[in-house]
């Protein structure tokens, strides 16, 4: 995570953390408190920014129509994200100002 | 050499973050803070592997993006990641028995950690950390200002435009370290770019000489750039036998100038001369056909003939090729004033008409393209779509506090306000009233070049085309093709350099702006500088691409409007809608335009230019009335496409 909390790791298990949906586990991501990765600090953010989502063994990244954007790291520039899109473990994404990436966990 | 301690890299750190408005500590500031240390051991670090300071730092700060004016936490705290590296760094200096953490100790932990963002930067921009951190390790700082001294000789046939200067000199120098002397053979010129391209033949210590290679200095963030692209796009689209970039760029630490070498992968390199001097031996017959049968093959196959269709408003291609929009005077944002006009991502310019000189203007969202750091100064534009799209809409803004305020190529500024200081109407009729008219350039209509006839002021009218639409083609384009950038090696081999704006665009540009130098330099040297050899060249274009020409045509002219038939015959092959001319009239009207700004044309040149837009203007004017919206100009806004 980048910015003030550059560094920080943050552990999410499977119980407990995030929306057990039908056929998916769900990690949202934004501003607001109540969001699974709170990006608090973070102004370019949206209230309810993305979700990440576990689903047939991989996982996904949803924009949640926020205001300025989901981008994942590209080569030259970034590409913005529509809709919900595969993505790897280690694989940068922004939310708003905020860089951020999956880790395994050991 | 003094070791610099923890807690003067900490000052310049916490200011970039001030700057920056983070208002915590972090890796990166700690990376830009090392950057700072003048003659420090990040400091040749970096420019050993040909960048800059400023270069890495401007990277880092667009990758971070600027923080909000507004605090949301007291003091300064550091990032988890900043205490990890220090503590990294702390290690590393109690392993050698140090209580300090000095600059090498700091710079290795960063290396270390391996994964904060001036790290990510450093990697993308081609250099390897791990063996940066092996040559931290065994670095010795010189600590002499590593000025070799190699002697800069002058060739007869060297005739200066612009003198060498220092800065010159010094970028030479360090270029070519380890040779005894270098001889500067010509000086290529010409075309948009202010830079400074010079043959130059180094020659060792005991007198052999070697190739000649093309050596191109410039701004250092444009001559960097140029290196990135090169790598990136320019070097598998190249011909097998080309100039190539070889090196890394040499960035002076005490100037804003660098210099890139361009080597020519072929026999005897001697030969290469550029189309400017190779036209005068073969002729404008010889040089249409080598145009028509080296040039276009030897390139096109994986430029121009890779076309594919475009659509796009004609701003978005052609817009960036104009002066400023607006000039302001920076207006520090705290004293809340009466802005008149906002000007947002695509900016209506109709609102723009009625701007006096010290209307205050408030501009948003718009991204810094270049930073003037010895004129305090900055450079706007749109920041969005295509690359020509993304310098769209200049806006210039003087006056900046550059020492409490950071700004950084690539950063988009929320909002900035300023005072109306000149506007691009200004610019453009100064320009053309500089070619002194003998006739009122203020006028809608001018005189054409045939009795009694009119033409559009290319001034008010080529307004009304920015905001069309053209179908046209997309290709990579070399995007500065001149015959100055043209050189001709041996069997008549085409070489290419000076790949600054090469990019994806549209296909005809590059062909417009061959033809504009085409009329300069071979063309119009066969007239005068007057305006009715302006008059009489542009009665001789008007009947292109057919070669049907006026009954008194001068014999030589006649003969020097040859190469403009092959352009025209490539340009006839690359139209995107069979026949329909309208599509390279657009790029000529423009480019044209723009050419009537460059001081570094001769008068006579910018009065044909002047006369070449009016035309291509007026002809799409008339074509626009017959053919409505079948054609390739069209103004339906509901037909929008995205590609």
């Amino acid at each position: 995570m980048s910015g003030v909390d550059d560094g920080l790791l943050l552990r999410y298990s499977t119980e407990g953390d995030g929306l057990a949906e039908a056929e998916a586990w769900v990690l949202r991501l934004g501003r607001r408190d109540d969001n699974d990765v709170c990006l608090r600090h973070d102004t370019y953010s949206s209230r309810y920014h993305a979700r990440l989502h576990w689903k047939d063994a991989r996982w996904w990244l949803e924009d949640c129509d926020s205001k300025n954007g989901t981008f994942v790291e590209g080569d030259e520039d970034d590409s913005r994200v529509g809709g919900t899109i595969p993505i790897e473990t280690g694989q940068l994404f922004r939310v708003g100002r905020t860089w951020l990436r999956i880790q395994q966990a050991e | 050499m003094p070791e610099i301690a923890l807690k003067d890299i900490l000052i310049n750190a916490r200011q970039e973050s001030f700057r920056m408005q983070h208002y915590y500590l972090g890796v990166e500031h700690l990376f830009i803070g090392l950057l700072q240390i003048n003659g420090g051991l990040t400091n040749s670090l970096i420019e050993d592997s040909g960048l800059t300071t400023d270069y890495v730092t401007d990277a880092i700060r667009r990758q971070m993006g600027k923080g909000t004016r507004q605090r949301l936490w007291a003091g300064l705290p550091n990032s988890p990641r900043a205490d990890v590296v220090l503590s990294i760094a702390n290690d590393l200096a109690l392993e050698e028995g140090r209580q300090e953490i000095s600059e090498r100790d700091l710079l290795l932990a960063i290396f270390e950690e391996n994964d904060s963002i001036p790290v990510r930067v450093l990697r993308k921009l081609g250099l390897n950390p791990a063996s940066l951190a092996s040559t931290t390790r065994e670095h010795v700082t010189p600590f002499d200002s590593r000025q070799p001294y190699i002697t800069v000789e002058f060739s007869e046939s060297f005739e200066p435009t612009d003198s060498l200067n220092e800065q010159h000199l010094f970028i030479l120098r360090r270029m070519f370290y380890g040779y005894s002397r270098v001889r500067v053979e010509r000086q290529l010129t010409g075309g948009y770019t202010p830079a400074m391209i010079l043959v130059v033949t180094p020659i060792q210590g005991d007198n052999v000489e070697d190739a000649a290679v093309v050596v191109k200095i410039d701004r250092s963030d444009t001559i960097l750039d140029e290196a990135q692209r090169y790598e990136t796009h320019i070097k598998s689209s190249l011909p097998p036998l080309t100039a190539r970039l070889e090196d890394k760029p040499t960035a002076a630490e005490t100037s804003d100038v660098a210099g890139l070498k361009y080597t020519f992968v072929a026999g005897d390199n001697n030969n290469a001369r550029d189309l400017r001097v190779v036209a005068q031996e073969i002729g404008a017959g010889g040089l249409g056909t080598w145009l028509s049968q080296e040039l276009y093959p030897a390139f096109g196959k994986t430029w121009w003939m890779q076309r594919r269709p475009y659509r796009f408003q004609v701003w978005a291609e052609y817009d960036w090729l104009l002066p400023p929009l607006l000039t302001l005077e920076y207006v520090p944002s705290d004293d809340q004033p009466q802005v008149k006009v906002t000007i947002k991502e695509a900016a209506r310019r109709k609102k723009l008409e009625h701007l006096e000189y010290g209307d205050l203007v408030a501009v948003e969202n718009y991204t810094i393209q270049r930073v003037y750091r010895d004129k305090n100064s900055i450079q706007l534009a749109v920041g969005k779509g295509s690359e020509a799209a993304r310098r769209a809409y200049k806006v210039e803004v003087q006056n900046l506090n550059m020492t409490s305020d950071a700004y950084f190529r690539g950063e988009v500024v929320e909002r900035l306000v300023g005072r109306v200081w000149k506007t691009r109407a200004e610019i453009l009729f100064l320009a053309a009233h500089a070619l002194e008219p003998d006739f009122d350039a203020r006028a809608e209509m001018i005189p054409g070049f045939n009795k009694g006839e009119k033409l559009l002021n290319p001034l008010i009218a080529y307004e009304d085309l920015m905001d069309r639409y053209v179908n046209g083609s997309l290709s990579k384009i070399h995007g500065d093709l001149h015959l100055g950038n043209i050189l001709v090696g041996p069997n008549q081999t085409p070489f290419l350099i000076d790949f600054a704006q090469t990019r994806n665009g549209h296909t005809l540009f590059d062909w417009a702006c061959l033809e504009i130098s085409l009329l300069n330099d071979v063309v119009l040297p066969v007239l005068g500088e007057d305006w009715e050899s302006a008059r009489q060249v542009m009665r001789v274009v008007a009947a292109l691409p057919e070669y049907h020409l006026p009954p008194d045509t001068h014999v030589m002219l006649a003969e020097a409007v040859r190469p403009l038939l092959s352009v025209r015959e490539i340009v006839r092959e690359c139209l995107a809608t069979s026949e329909n001319w309208s599509e390279y009239y657009i790029a000529l009207a423009l480019s044209a335009l723009r050419a009537v700004t460059w001081e570094t044309m001769s008068i006579g040149g910018r009065r044909l230019m002047f006369l070449l837009s009016a035309y291509a203007i007026s002809q799409l004017r008339s074509r626009l009335r017959q053919a409505g919206s079948l054609d390739t100009l069209s103004n339906d806004e509901t037909d929008v496409t995205d590609f």
